[in-house]
């Protein structure tokens, strides 16, 4: 998927989602990731908080994920 | 947090610990030392060699304690200079990467194939070796699926020649019964906190009468064989952490098959589709390889460590582009199957709850998966 592309929060619609929500859903669901999440949503679905997402994400630049 | 990556590394044994740190405090004198401090530190390092001893069957004289396994294993393998060796296709990259190494010197270097369950065909040994063949490195246990080698019966192979024969026991020390004599091998590598010891302490041994140029200069530690001052906590650590591994090592073994009979009966409930990876036989008792349809194992990794569980895939993922596991490859599985797998490895302090909340997370996770990905 091209990160350009605008996408959408699939939940609440929430429109143009960020590169970091972008990266996240690819690397928590994978590549063949069809609905996107915006971070509330995507907090809510897993069940987790927003703030573990967001420390997930800082993680993953650490690592040098270049999904982020 | 639930620790369920007991593979990559275990947390140190509450008495192990208690018994290596007055070697970080007061007792902290360097072994080659001639006053008090230092012969105290010398009798901690020769007590834990002894204990090494004991627990794999070798004689005190043949324990060499490293830095750890990698070191250990490159050690063995960069001794080559010429000739031929023999490995298989699924060895830790500490051999695998020191046998390319020996490649781009000029020595040729067979890569055994495996069965479907990571076993190396006896035969391949038998029809692998050339006269000119000078080292056999074949892991006991495979650290991705627990598949255990027939190392005696390949050391059978190997009679009568003059082949030095490794093993990289690195997985299998201080969790199934490792008898050097037993096993016939010339070398064998162990590690420390694969068996609730402390990081940075590997082993090496080496058969009396075997021949192991230093590879590192510049002392006279071990008994010449390695050069640097001893980390003497870790080697204490390492002496008190086998002699309890082994201590209790059939109970453990129960303990951790009950699990994985738990872990699979229960996934494969709600997911019946799931692959195990490895020899269901022949294999480590704690290891678990399972390969899912339609996920990968990054995917599931990560939402495992969202929820506080830690298991590891085989392949590494911090670039956005990752490899699948060489391990899982040999075996036959295709690059997506190889990509969909999880490890989980249980280890002396997983509990019952623990394997039942692993189960239940791992399902959950999946189905979380795969719904986003309709």
């Amino acid at each position: 998927m091209k990160q350009n592309k605008r996408v959408d929060c699939f939940a609440c619609g929430k429109q143009q989602l960020s590169k970091d929500e972008l990266g996240l859903n690819l690397k928590m669901i994978g590549r063949e990731i069809k609905q996107f999440y915006c971070l509330e949503c995507f907090a809510e679905y897993l069940d987790v908080t927003v703030d573990e997402l967001l420390a997930k994400i800082e993680e993953f630049k650490e690592q040098g994920c270049e999904l982020f | 947090m639930i620790y369920a990556d007991n593979a990559a590394t275990t947390k140190i044994s509450d008495s192990v610990l208690e018994k290596m740190l007055p070697f970080l405090g007061e007792q902290y004198g360097n072994a080659s030392s001639q006053y008090s401090l230092g012969i105290k530190a010398k009798c901690a390092v020769e007590k834990a060699r002894q204990q090494v001893a004991v627990a794999i069957g070798a004689e005190p004289p043949e324990i060499v304690f490293t830095s750890g396994g990698s070191e250990s294993n490159s050690w063995v393998l960069s001794s080559v200079s010429n000739g031929h060796v023999i490995t298989s296709s699924i060895e830790h990259h500490s051999v695998l990467d020191a046998c390319h190494s020996l490649e781009r010197k000029g020595i040729d270097v067979t890569y055994l194939p495996v069965d479907s369950k990571g076993r190396v065909p006896l035969d391949s040994i038998k029809e692998a070796i050339r006269s000119d063949t000078k080292l056999v490195s074949i892991m006991l246990a495979n650290n991705e699926i627990g598949t255990i080698q027939p190392i005696a019966e390949i050391r059978e192979y190997l009679q009568g020649r003059s082949i030095l024969f490794h093993t990289d026991a690195v997985q299998a020390v201080g969790h199934i019964p490792v008898i050097v004599k037993d096993l016939g091998v010339d070398f064998l590598t162990a590690s420390s906190h694969k068996f609730n010891g402390a990081k940075g302490t590997g082993i090496l041994y080496k058969r009396n009468g075997v021949s192991l140029p230093p590879m590192i200069f510049g002392g006279k530690q071990e008994r010449g064989a390695r050069a640097g001052t001893e980390n003497v906590a870790g080697i204490v650590a390492a002496g008190y952490a086998i002699r309890e591994s082994v201590s209790d090592m059939t109970a453990m073994a129960d303990k951790l098959s009950a699990f994985f009979r738990a872990t699979i009966y229960g996934i494969r409930a709600k997911i019946p589709n799931i692959v195990i990876n490895g020899d269901q036989n022949n294999r480590l008792p704690g290891i678990i390889n399972i390969a899912f349809d339609g996920v990968t194992g990054d995917s599931l990794m990560n939402l495992l460590d969202l929820k506080g569980i830690c298991v590891s895939t085989s392949s590494a993922c911090t670039s956005g582009k990752d490899e699948p596991s060489h391990v899982l490859i040999a075996l036959g599985l295709t690059e997506q199957q190889a990509k969909s797998a999880i490890r989980i490895s249980y280890g002396r302090y997983n509990t019952v709850n623990e394997v039942e909340t692993i189960v239940d997370t791992i399902c959950n996770a999946y189905n979380k998966i795969l719904a986003a990905k309709l």
